[in-house]
This record gives C-alpha cells, sequence and structure tokens, in this order.
C-alpha cells in the first residue's frame, strides 16, 4: 500500500512525465510541419529569384536586340535620303550652272533613291522573318508593350522572392526554437519534477508553443 | 515521539512506494516503444535527407536554366551584332551601289556626249565599290540572299548565322525549368511524408505516457510509419 502524500508525488511525476512525452511529440510533429514549411519556401524564394534573373537577362537582350533592328531599320532609311538628298543637290547645282551631266546624274540618283527605298524597306521586312528561330524572331520582333509586360512579371518575381524568403526565415527560426524546445524537454527530462525541471519543462513548452506560432506565420 | 512515529510512516511508505516501483515487471510494449521511436527516427532523418537531395536537384537546375538563358541570349545578340551591324552596313552600300549603278547606265543609254560620259563614269565608279566591297560580304555576295525588289534577306542569313552553332540553337533553359520544378514538387511531396513518421513518433512517446493505451498507440504509430515510408517510396518511384 502506498501512503497518500507518496501517491500524490507519484501522480505529480506522472503528470509530469506526460506532459513531456507530449511535448516530445508535438515537437517532432511541429519539426516535420516546419521542415516542410522550410523546404516549401526556400525553394520558391530560389526559383522567383533565378526566374526575375533570367526575365532580367531576357529583357536586356530584348532591348538590345530589338534596339539593334529598329537602328538598323531607321540606318537604312537615311542612306537612302542621303541619296534623294544628293540626287537634289546635284540637280539645283546642275540647273543654276546649265550643266546637262550634272543634272543627268542627279536624275538616275533620284531614281536610284526610290529603288533603294524600296530594295531597303523590303530589307528591314524580313528582320525577324522566316527561318529564323522563333526565340531570335522574338528577340528581334519585341515591342515596347511585350518589354513592359515582362518588366512586370520580372518585379512580380523579384517581391515573390522576397516574401518567400521572410518566410523561409520565419521557418528557419522556427526550427531554432523548436531545437531550444528540444534541449530544454532533455533537461527538463534530467532534473524530473523538481523546480529547476519544472521550469525546465515551462520554457520548453513557451519555445514549442512559439515555434507552432512561427510554423503558422511561415505559412500564411 | 508523534513527529518520530509519522516520519517512520513517511520514510516506510516511500519505501513501499519505491519497492513498488522498482519490482513492476518489465513492462509490456516497452521493446515496442523503443522500436518504434528508433524506426521513425531513421525513416525521418531517410525521408529528410532524400528530399534535402530531390531539392538540391531542383535548384540546380534552375540555376543551369539562369546560366542556360544567359548563354543563348549573348549568342542570339552576338549573331544579330554581327548581321546588323558588321555586314548590314556593308550590304547596303553594295546594294545602293548596285542600284546607282543600274541607273546611271539606264540614263546613259538614252544621252550622247559628254553627258553620257559623265553618267558613265559615275556609273564605273559605283561598279569599282562593289568590285571593292563584294569579297568582304557575303550577304550582298550570296544570291540566297537576294530579294526580288533588289534587297536582302535579313531572316535567311541570320538563320544561316545562327545554324552555324547548332549546339547554341539547341539551348532549352525553359526544358531545365520545367525539370527544376518538377523536381522541386518531388521535394515538398516527399517532405510530406515525414508528417505521418513524426506522427508515429508522437504517438511512440504517448504509448510510453499512457501505459493502459500503449499497445493501441503503438500499433496506430505503426500504421502511421508505414504510411510515411509508404508515401515517401510512391514519391521516389512515381513522381
Amino acid at each position: 500500500m502506498i501512503a497518500p502524500d507518496s501517491a500524490a508525488e507519484l501522480r505529480a511525476e506522472r503528470r509530469f512525465d506526460v506532459v513531456l512525452a507530449i511535448l516530445i511529440g508535438v515537437i517532432a510533429v511541429l519539426a516535420a510541419i516546419l521542415a516542410f514549411a522550410q523546404i516549401d519556401a526556400g525553394q520558391a524564394a530560389t526559383r522567383a529569384d533565378l526566374d526575375a534573373a533570367r526575365l532580367a537577362s531576357d529583357l536586356s537582350a530584348r532591348i538590345s536586340v530589338s534596339e539593334q533592328a529598329t537602328d538598323s531599320g531607321l540606318g537604312a532609311q537615311q542612306t537612302a535620303l542621303m541619296l534623294d538628298a544628293q540626287a537634289l543637290a546635284r540637280e539645283i547645282a546642275g540647273l543654276q550652272n546649265g550643266d546637262d551631266a550634272a543634272m543627268a546624274v542627279g536624275k538616275a540618283q533620284q531614281s536610284a533613291y526610290e529603288a533603294l527605298q524600296a530594295a531597303l524597306t523590303a530589307t528591314s521586312d524580313t528582320t525577324g522573318g522566316k527561318p529564323v528561330d522563333a526565340y531570335t524572331a522574338g528577340l528581334l520582333n519585341a515591342t515596347t508593350r511585350q518589354l513592359q509586360t515582362e518588366l512586370t512579371e520580372q518585379n512580380r518575381q523579384v517581391d515573390l522572392a522576397n516574401a518567400a524568403s521572410s518566410h523561409e526565415q520565419l521557418a528557419v527560426l522556427g526550427l531554432s526554437f523548436l531545437a531550444l524546445a528540444g534541449v530544454l524537454t532533455g533537461l527538463a527530462a534530467v532534473l524530473r519534477e523538481s523546480r529547476g525541471g519544472r521550469i525546465s519543462l515551462s520554457a520548453a513548452c513557451a519555445m514549442a508553443a512559439s515555434a507552432a506560432l512561427l510554423a503558422i506565420l511561415a505559412f500564411i | 515521539m508523534t513527529a518520530e512515529i509519522i516520519e517512520g510512516t513517511v520514510s516506510e511508505s516511500r519505501a513501499l512506494a519505491v519497492s513498488e516501483i522498482t519490482m513492476v515487471p518489465h513492462e509490456r510494449g516497452h521493446g515496442g516503444v523503443a522500436i518504434l521511436l528508433t524506426v521513425a527516427a531513421i525513416v525521418a532523418a531517410a525521408i529528410g535527407f532524400r528530399a534535402a537531395m530531390v531539392s538540391g536537384s531542383a535548384s540546380d537546375s534552375w540555376q543551369s536554366a539562369l546560366r542556360t538563358e544567359v548563354k543563348r541570349s549573348a549568342a542570339a545578340m552576338e549573331d544579330v551584332r554581327y548581321l546588323y551591324q558588321s555586314e548590314l552596313p556593308v550590304a547596303i552600300q553594295i546594294v545602293e551601289a548596285r542600284i546607282l549603278q543600274a541607273q546611271l547606265l539606264d540614263a546613259a543609254q538614252g544621252v550622247s556626249g559628254a553627258t553620257k560620259q559623265t553618267l558613265l563614269l559615275e556609273a564605273s565608279v559605283q561598279a569599282q565599290m562593289i568590285t571593292a566591297l563584294s569579297p568582304s560580304s557575303d550577304l550582298a555576295a550570296k544570291t540566297d540572299y537576294a530579294l526580288p525588289s533588289g534587297g536582302l534577306d535579313l531572316g535567311k542569313r541570320l538563320a544561316d548565322l545562327r545554324a552555324q552553332h547548332p549546339e547554341l540553337l539547341a539551348l532549352d533553359p525553359d526544358g531545365l525549368q520545367a525539370s527544376g520544378d518538377k523536381l522541386a514538387h518531388k521535394a515538398e511531396v516527399m517532405t510530406l511524408a515525414l508528417l505521418p513518421a513524426s506522427v508515429a513518433a508522437f504517438l511512440g512517446v504517448l504509448a510510453q505516457a499512457f501505459k493502459r493505451r500503449r499497445i493501441l498507440f503503438l500499433w496506430l504509430g505503426a500504421l502511421a510509419l508505414a504510411g510515411g515510408v509508404a508515401m515517401a517510396l510512391a514519391v521516389e518511384v512515381l513522381a
């Protein structure tokens, strides 16, 4: 037979053991949840970060390539206009000086200007056309609207990366709290039902609760 | 005297309690708890390790996609730069000279004397320019790229330039990114398998604490652990 006071002590010890056991189980489950949150957020952050970098690279290429194509088209038009200006200058000079040869050359240049303009327009029209591969054609034919849309998406990926990174940090902090809770639980198991043991157990419970809160925050 | 009696009773009671506790035979299922917790820990460690490896592979694929994107865009930019900045200006000069030469020769047909001589002289200047520039311009020299209007087919020329390095043309960062996405999904689902394993551990410690329901907790724990293992294996094989 056990005396009442000893029985009470045993009941307290039993309660202590039960709380200790439940806490260990909770720590195990929280560790799994936080590990999932950490991997999920970490992967999302990495992907968004790299996607943002990819889009930045693509934007840079599109701007550079499409500008070259546009500049080239404008340069070709300038070449044709220069010929036109030369033709007019020759014709005017020939007219003023009564130089038939200069006028004839000017007229020939004038005709050449029209043919050249048509030829260069046709040349520019083949930019990004078949049989160029789809990727290069996309770079050459990029419009300002497309670039703006891509830029918006790039910014969105940067924001996503930042948000996911914050979630990952919360998960890592939660895992750190959980590790602390585990250590305190171990300490409580060593100190048993003494004052120090109870304090350790209480602190471990608080740490585990904090980790649970961080796990929730990591998913929101 | 009374105090001594009470103290004696307390000592006896404690001794009796301790003896009751220590004399309890080996508890039923105690070994099961230890086995369940150990196996749950090993399974959780294995799943975590595998998930981390798969997640690392996903990250590698994404990194590779970025590098490939940079490589692909650099290759395309170089081909475009070569065509539009190196080849095209010279080719345009040749096209201009050809058209001008043709117009000057046409104009020389209907005139005579000094005007004809001037037109022919101007045409010969253009001819010399064509002769001088043509060897340095495949774009203007090859008839494959000539358009009926006298212009040049830049699309065809760029396609030929790009085809000189088929390995660069075959770069596929989107494919690598998709591969990374698939691996990341696999890692995530595999990490979910940690949950049943942790629940098994939870049930294991409950089995230790609640002796009356120990066998039930142990069975449930074993079930949860088996579920976790099955889930992890299914993800490994199918995903």
